[in-house]
């Protein structure tokens, strides 16, 4: 076994170990210290790595790199030389102590116990992480990876654990998309026992998931426009609520009042939700509406801005007065048998895009908590469901945290329904800290920014403190996952989507149905 | 009387920094006869040594009872052959010196050290020194040369006669005993002669230039059979980015220019320009830092413990007083 250095200090949660002067030494490394003593194998993660030299005095390496850079200025390289540089530096990693496996290697425990000092740090065998496997879950996202390393030991999540909130964690460029996808791919493959609702603003998912080998029977696209495949998504305005408009625009207070007026007022007549929206959008006199109607109480420009947007919103090409039409009934059943429903929703504006998610993830919290509520056997065989928003920061900010809010509610709530949010945003620290800490399942991809991988820090559910500098310089389709069920956030090459569709095997052959046999029927 | 200023003593030091006196001295050593004229002049770099060797001591006051003290030393051997050292760190060597304990120590030290000669630890690290040395030589490969960390004069209480026998079994041999002194006490008008020197080479060969001069020649009770007179000092700077000129003491026989070209060789280090190489190791080996004092102490501490020396009694001989004193 070859020794890649020696532990020689630090505490329990932390060791530092010395290594040769050549050896490549990675952020993010997994190495194991072969404790002889006691037979345990320590996992370590290399959270940085610097230099070292035998010589003592102060500004010895400066001295030499000085000398050095002087024979290259003058073009004289190779005038001086360090004897014995293997002998007189090194390299010294700090690590932190995942934890160590037990020497049966049956067991893997969190550590709190020193390795013997000058233990051999060597490569991690595939037995060192058979541990993992129990703990990795049914939706697979990728291979383990060590450093840059990629391991032949694939990674992933629970599918329950979808209930429990997963947030993607990525700047522009990361693989947030392609991570999307890989999910997506395993909800397909999960044979119903999940369900995925994956809103898409930039029509980028459409195409891509419909290549998978079990689109044709899990995937359903719904979409604003007319594309080829797709059913078309028209959303009843019967089915909306103020609570939709709220969420999804940005209201005054006197706005807001001039909602409910004008929703009291409208109720009168019986209709349901937002069915009023059609009415009081060809209202033409809006000052006589206001003074006769509304008794003076609305002021009118403030009225004007409601009205503007009521005409915006029954325009909407998704948008239906028949509540017969609406895809809301539908994308509830093909949730319920565990598919993967992508609202394709490009076209939209953005707030009309968060109508829409809002509409429909109420619609999936309503029916998944009645069924929890009033029929506790229907919801046992329930997939779990999670709704997947892109640029969650902007339903999941501190300051769109209203009683209105549906998104802030699932989080809160949602776990126990079986329903949970899968929030992809390149700005985690615009989220809100307390519904942040909601979210179990952590996918971290590149962050540059400091502020977000700050709160990420104070939020994730394992200690990923020291990995700073590792998420700073994760690459494309690397990421750290973190949750409750691996004993440590584990590092993770996410596979290509294209190689996923390549490598996936076909659906299996629908169960033959033995043809009624009518005969029997008939008397 | 006057007062002893610290302006006049300034004046008086610029003077003799700046005075341009030619009288050639060594406050430390009467014995060297100096060249009439010292001039610096080119050196080329050649080849390093097939073998070398280094030796350097150490040392260190483990305990302190003022009347009685207990030292460490040891010097600490390197060999240096195809670009790697092997190290031999030298066995820490313990003694007590005082209150007439150091008539035993001197008795034991060989060397033809008398055993009435007075004993400090600057003998005991010396006496370590050469030992080692007279080791390497014997075990160096003919053409070999034997770097000593210092000049080639021991300790005056080390009989030259002695010495004498060490240079001409190492002439025997083959070997070249070279020393290296890295903070010299010559003196040329009451100023450090070797930053002198540094300066009219610079201005004479240019700023990068490698140089060496003859300086002095000493001992002639040490001659070597076969000609030569006795030991020749010169002082080299040997890299052009050396910081420092050394002074080198030589075998008064040996090809001084030559065996610099060789030293030279060795002495590219870029930590070090301008001194070889394997006497860094041998230094590195040899020092006795604290953490080594503290545990040769503990040691003493567990035979005290086990003999039944009262910890008082520990206490009250090696309390620092003046610790005491000063921690009212």
């Amino acid at each position: 076994m070859e020794s890649r250095g020696r532990l020689f200090g630090k505490n329990v949660l932390e060791g530092v170990f010395r290594a040769g002067p050549d050896e490549d030494l990675f952020l993010g490394e997994l190495l194991v210290a072969v404790d002889e003593a006691t037979g345990r194998r320590y996992l370590f993660r290399i959270v940085d790595v610097t230099y070292g030299s035998e010589h003592r005095e102060p500004g010895w390496a400066e001295r030499v790199a000085g000398t050095l850079l002087a024979d290259d200025d003058r073009g004289d390289d190779g005038a001086h030389r360090l004897y014995e540089q293997a002998r007189r530096t090194y390299r010294v990693a700090t690590c932190r102590c995942l934890g160590y496996l037990t020497p049966d290697g049956l067991e893997f425990r969190k550590p709190k116990s020193l390795p013997t000092q000058f233990s051999r740090v060597v490569a991690p065998e595939p037995a060192d992480f058979a541990f993992l496997r129990t703990r990795m879950g049914d939706l697979p996202i990728g291979n383990l990876r060590s450093g840059e390393t990629v391991v032949d030991f694939e990674v992933g999540i629970p599918g329950d654990s979808l209930a429990t909130h997963v947030g993607i964690f990525a700047t522009t460029g990361m693989g947030k998309s392609n991570l999307m996808m890989v999910l997506a791919g395993g909800v397909m493959r999960a044979q119903g026992r999940y369900g995925l609702l994956l809103v898409d603003p930039h029509g980028e998912y459409r195409t891509q998931l419909a290549r998978h080998p079990w689109a044709a029977g899990r995937l359903r696209t719904y979409s604003a426009r007319a594309l080829p495949n797709t059913s078309t998504l028209r959303v009843g305005l019967g089915e909306l609520t103020v609570d939709d408009l709220r969420t999804a625009y940005d209201w005054s207070r006197p706005q807001e009042e001039a909602l409910f007026e004008l929703e009291r007022h409208y109720s009168r007549g019986g209709g349901e939700g937002l069915s009023w929206l059609l009415e009081f959008s060809t209202v033409e006199d809006l000052p006589g509406f206001r003074d006769v109607e509304l008794s003076s109480r609305v002021a009118l420009n403030t009225l004007q801005v409601v009205h503007r947007r009521a005409r915006r919103i029954v325009e909407l090409p998704c948008v239906a007065a028949d509540a017969h039409v609406s895809v809301g009934s539908a994308v509830l059943r093909d949730l319920r048998e565990g598919k993967v429903v992508l609202i394709d929703v490009s076209g939209l504006g953005s707030t009309e895009e968060v109508l829409v998610a809002s509409f429909l993830t109420r619609k999936v919290l309503d029916e998944w908590s009645a069924a929890y509520l009033d029929q506790p056997e229907v919801h046992e065989r329930l997939p779990v469901v999670a709704i997947v928003l892109e640029e969650a920061q902007r339903v999941l900010s501190a300051n769109k945290d209203k009683e209105s809010n549906v998104f802030p509610r699932v989080a809160r709530e949602g776990r126990k329904f079986k329903v949970g949010l899968c929030a992809v945003t390149q700005q985690p620290k615009l989220l809100d800290g307390e519904l942040l800490s909601q979210f179990n399942t952590f996918f971290i991809l590149g962050l540059a920014d400091e502020k977000d991988r700050t709160i990420l820090r104070s939020s994730s559910k394992q200690d990923i403190s020291a990995l700073g500098p590792e998420i700073q310089t994760l690459m494309p389709g690397e990421c750290l996952v973190a949750n409750l069920h691996a004993p440590f956030a584990v590092p993770a090459k996410v596979h290509l989507w294209s190689q996923v569709v390549r490598d996936c095997p076909p659906p299996p052959a629908p169960r033959p149905v033995v043809p009624p046999n009518v005969a029997a029927l008939v008397d | 009387m006057a007062t002893a200023s610290l302006a006049v003593a300034a004046e008086r030091l610029a003077v003799l920094l700046t005075g341009g006196g030619r009288a050639l001295s060594d406050p430390t050593n009467t014995d060297l006869v100096f060249e009439a004229a010292i001039a610096p002049r080119p050196l080329a770099r050649a080849a390093a040594p097939d073998e070398v060797w280094a030796v350097d001591g150490g040392q260190a006051l483990v305990a302190d009872a003022r009347c009685l003290q207990l030292v460490v030393t040891r010097a600490a051997r390197v060999r240096f052959r195809d670009g790697e050292c092997v190290e031999y760190e030298g066995e820490l060597q313990a003694r007590l010196v005082g209150c007439g304990e150091e008539r035993a120590v001197a008795a034991d030290l060989g060397l033809d050290i008398r055993p009435d000669a007075a004993v400090d630890l600057n003998l005991l690290r010396d006496r370590e020194e050469w030992v080692a040395v007279e080791q390497c030589v014997a075990e160096a490969e003919r053409g070999a040369v034997v770097l000593v960390d210092g000049d080639l004069v021991p300790d005056w209480r080390i009989p030259s006669r002695w010495l004498k026998g060490l240079l001409e079994r190492a002439a025997a041999a083959g070997v070249t005993l070279v020393g290296v002194t890295k903070r010299s006490s010559l003196a040329r008008g009451g100023a450090p002669l070797l930053g002198q020197l540094e300066l009219e080479a610079e201005a004479a060969l240019g700023p990068r230039s490698m140089w060496w001069t003859p300086v002095a020649r000493t001992r002639p009770d040490v001659d070597v059979p076969g000609g030569g007179a006795g030991i020749q000092v010169v002082a080299a700077r040997l890299d052009p980015d050396a910081r420092f000129a050394f002074r080198v003491d030589l075998p008064g026989d040996a090809d001084a220019e030559q065996v610099l070209s060789a030293l030279a060789g060795l002495s590219d280090d870029a930590a070090f320009p301008g001194y070889p190489y394997p006497l860094t190791v041998a230094d590195r080996l040899a020092a006795c830092p604290g953490w080594l004092r503290d545990e040769a102490w503990l040691e003493v501490e567990g035979h005290f413990d086990r003999v039944g020396v009262p910890y008082d009694v520990r206490e009250r001989a090696f309390a620092d007083r003046h610790g005491l004193m000063e921690r009212f």
